[in-house]
């Protein structure tokens, strides 16, 4: 998780609507997500393992710039959910992302917004934890 | 669902550095290619960047370790295209927390661009984001109101 600004996120929640915009966010590009989850170790690929061998590899700086917008509302679901300590109002939404890379000798720029893109995508207005009573 | 690795939090609250593969670059038609893979970091910005430093949240209790046993604990819950909304699981990442949420799982095309030779190559991507905004219990036991990034 990330603290950004405030106004990086703005929600219309009623209307099924929200954005995710931040620019030229210092990360380090791990390569792969194998090397992003093993803090740069890769994977052994044993041959009992279901993924196969990854090498090591030394993270990079670089910036990305990210717009994500959540837009129309195809669901919505009430949850009270005792096993995880979580309750709420949830809606399944569309959604477009559009974000840029760069780091040295590199820099990557994906397609135009596209809704067709979208997997799946949730908006939720919840309370969990201490707050889930 | 419901791994713990106290361990991993404990050094992200110490270090306020932390890695998760957040966007995942997948190959397109040209190998050696690097794909980009930000690890998260909690950034000293914003208009609340005066108490940063305290206003880290706690992990939800569950989350994935996709190489177990390999690699670390993230305190997520990936959305399931094939789950119907009323099974889903708790989509924050953060606990002790009132708020918005926002998920999203893209996957996508895009131009990779060798920057000294001028060399495109098309690429495809996978994103994992989201958001947290609202009032949260830190892990210093006081409330806070922040918005966080997932990425």
């Amino acid at each position: 998780m990330i603290l950004v600004n405030h106004d990086a996120v703005e929600v219309n929640f009623d209307a099924g609507r929200a954005s995710l915009r931040v620019n030229n966010l210092n990360v380090f590009d791990d390569h792969d997500i194998a090397n992003s989850l093993t803090l740069g170790l890769g994977l052994p690929g044993d041959p009992d393992y279901p993924f196969p061998a990854i090498a090591p590899v030394a993270p990079v700086r670089a910036t990305v710039s990210f717009d994500v917008e959540w837009n129309g509302i195809h669901d919505m679901a009430q949850l009270n959910n005792t096993a995880q300590n979580f309750k709420g109002t949830f809606l399944s939404t569309g959604a477009t992302i559009k974000w840029s890379a760069e780091q040295s000798g590199f820099r990557f720029e994906s397609e135009s917004p596209d809704p067709s893109r979208n997997l799946i995508s949730v908006l939720g207005r919840e309370q969990n934890g201490v707050f889930f009573t | 669902m419901n791994e713990q690795d106290p361990s991993f939090w404990k050094r992200v609250k110490q270090t306020r550095l932390s890695r998760r593969g957040l966007i995942h670059g997948v190959a397109g038609t040209v190998a050696g290619v690097s794909f980009l893979t930000p690890k998260l970091v909690l950034a000293d910005e914003g208009e609340d960047s005066e108490n940063a430093s305290c206003a880290i949240a706690s992990p939800i209790p569950g989350g994935v370790t996709p190489f177990k046993p390999f690699g670390v604990v993230v305190h997520h819950n990936p959305l399931n295209p094939a789950n119907p909304l009323a099974k889903l699981n708790d989509p924050s990442q953060i606990t002790d927390f009132d708020g918005f949420v926002g998920l999203t799982h893209i996957r996508g095309g895009g131009t990779g661009t060798n920057t000294n030779t001028g060399a495109t190559t098309p690429l495809a991507f996978q994103a994992d984001m989201g958001f947290s905004q609202g009032k949260f219990v830190g892990i210093d036991g006081r409330q806070h109101n922040r918005t966080f990034a997932f990425v």
